[in-house]
């Protein structure tokens, strides 16, 4: 069943208002640098977690001179899907099926989608908050409770920090940080095992990604807490809240003195290696995309069991900088998913690789798209 | 200013209520008998005279002490720690509580500046522990938020070395409740707060 039937936006970046029906394959986008590829992309995406795959506020997708944007899709399983901003009262609308969602997270994933883009190497070489961000948008989005979890940890890490800055003006400013260890310390530890558990299950097949998309050394990923404990790698969940409490009482003097809370989740690492070294300094260029590439599959795989559906493969001219044989491994490991609905965005139509060429053809100009022609024209 | 605007200025200032609302229960009032208006400002009269805070545990009343805690019948040695005083009614209406209570007024808030000092956390404790051996449990009943949870926290610790029996109230499914139609998140802790059937 395809995913996306139709999909409609208005006031969204540069796009010109757009109503586009798509083929249960998918379909190519060729365009230049600066037409709005990445644009329509990031639109179709924004149905996935409600906000901007790129990182952008949502103010900032309101297209110049509009006073809001609107999106909307109408998916295979017969749903449709509306979201609004408006730029004045800065307000989200999510409706699903003509009725209002109250809580942005019981929509989470209406429109799943995974988007491979050059900017992904980001993940590798970027700092540990986007390695965590990858973590927490994908497990919030296959169980309400990572993202409670989540929720209330940050509201508890916040209040603690708030607390703790005031150290010094009473005499028990310590009793007072305490307060919010209790949350930290359920909360993180639920966020921990989530992520570490998901680390460990996915551990085999990310160095098989690597491996299929050509690295010769041995690649892993483990996830690392940032509290210096001798927690057992498999404890359970009581353990690891016992564990995180301790670390934050231990760490509570100096965290007063820095101002800042420094061990739980919020500073633990999603760590990279090939080959026994650490990708993000000693990795080659090649190295770093193979592993951003294999973490989106990873987060494709994911996203297609946990939520029995096959998410929307949106990619953004993922073959550039690539060599030619990197790129011929690469689409291997996409094209054995036939099943899949591709949006491939491409700058030129010889750009389209021949697994592709059987899906129809739109072009974008200054934010118009346009249907092409057997002849590519 | 006139005396339309100045109530309408006061009525707005009121949670819940906008410019356009305050100005028309303004007129609305103006519209009445004179004596509906007169005895609504009686009411806030004595409400703002009389009525005062509990010196026990910081319920309102105008009496010297509440109502609660000037009932022979309610049982001083189970304190039932509450954020508002309207959170009272709630657990009255309950009538499964027949200890007294204490308000805290408010929630740790660090980021609103809402301090221990701010609420009656102190006083709790003296009042837990003064004479000693009179309260032997303490109930903590603030919303079970993250802010509410912290409250909880500290003063679970405060009253940790007073050899007092400090407890939390659960969280869990509403009663008469379906399951269908229960978030996940409350269904989630509901499963984690499971226990033995006996």
């Amino acid at each position: 069943m395809p995913l996306l039937q139709r999909f409609t936006a208005l006031g969204f970046r540069n796009l010109a208002p757009l109503a586009l029906d798509v083929p249960a394959h998918g379909l190519v986008i060729v365009g230049d640098n600066g037409h709005g590829k990445t644009n329509l992309l990031e639109a179709i995406a924004y149905l996935h977690a409600w906000r901007s795959v790129r990182g952008a506020g949502d103010i900032d997708l309101v297209g110049f001179g509009a006073a809001a944007f609107h999106l909307a899709a109408s998916t295979g399983a017969g749903s449709e899907i509306r979201v609004g901003f408006e730029r004045a009262t800065r307000r989200k609308k999510v409706t699903v099926d003509g009725v209002p969602v109250n809580r942005l997270a019981d929509a989470l994933g209406a429109l799943p989608s995974v988007t491979v883009s050059p900017r992904d190497v980001q993940l590798v070489i970027g700092p540990p908050s986007e390695r965590r961000r990858l973590l927490d948008v994908l497990l919030a989005l296959s169980s309400p409770s990572y993202l409670t979890a989540l929720t209330e940890y940050r509201a508890a890490l916040i209040r603690r920090n708030a607390t703790i800055r005031t150290a010094g003006k009473h005499p028990d400013t310590g009793a007072r940080a305490a307060a919010w260890e209790g949350t930290l310390a359920t909360a993180g530890a639920a966020l921990f095992v989530a992520r570490r558990d998901w680390a460990e299950r996915v551990r085999p097949r990310y160095a098989e990604l690597c491996t299929l998309l050509g690295e010769r050394e041995a690649s892993a990923l483990r996830y690392r807490s940032s509290a210096d404990t001798s927690v057992p790698p498999d404890a359970d969940q009581a353990a690891i809240r016992d564990a995180l409490a301790g670390a934050l009482e231990r760490h509570r003097g100096q965290d007063m003195r820095r101002g800042t809370t420094r061990v739980g989740p919020h500073r633990d690492e999603l760590e990279l290696r090939l080959g026994g070294r650490l990708l993000r300094p000693f990795g080659s260029a090649g190295q770093h995309r193979s592993s951003a590439l294999a973490l989106r599959l990873l987060e494709f795989e994911t996203l297609r069991e946990r939520l029995r559906q096959e998410p929307l493969l949106l990619l953004d001219d993922p073959f550039a900088e690539l060599d030619a044989e990197r790129s011929r491994r690469v689409l291997e490991l996409l094209l054995v998913r036939d099943q899949t609905q591709v949006i491939l965005a491409v700058p030129k139509v010889s750009d389209v690789p021949a697994a592709f060429a059987h899906l129809a053809r739109t072009r974008i100009l200054e934010g118009t798209v346009t249907l092409m022609d057997a002849e590519g024209r | 200013m006139s005396a339309i605007d100045d109530l309408a200025g006061e009525l707005a200032r009121l949670p819940g209520i906008g410019k356009k609302t305050a100005l028309r229960l303004t007129y609305h009032l103006l519209r009445q008998p004179k004596e509906r208006g007169l005895r609504l400002a009686r009411a806030l009269e004595v409400l703002a005279e009389r009525v005062h805070p509990c010196p026990v545990c910081h319920n309102p009343t105008e009496s010297a002490e509440c109502a609660i805690c000037s009932d022979p019948r309610r049982d001083t040695s189970v304190i039932c720690v509450v954020e508002q005083a309207s959170d009272i009614g709630a657990i009255e209406r309950s009538g499964e509580f027949r200890g007294v209570y204490h308000v805290l007024g408010g929630r740790l808030s660090p980021l609103d500046g809402v301090q221990p000092e701010d609420l009656t956390i102190g006083h709790l404790v003296r009042r837990a522990t003064e004479p000693a051996g009179v309260v032997r449990e303490v109930i903590v009943a603030t919303n079970p938020s993250v802010e509410g949870e912290a409250t909880a926290m500290y003063v679970q610790q405060k009253l940790a070395s007073c050899g007092v029996r400090v407890t939390r109230i659960a969280r869990g499914l509403p009663v008469g409740g379906d399951l269908e139609y229960a978030d996940g998140v409350t269904i989630a802790q509901a499963l984690n707060a499971r226990r033995d059937m006996k």
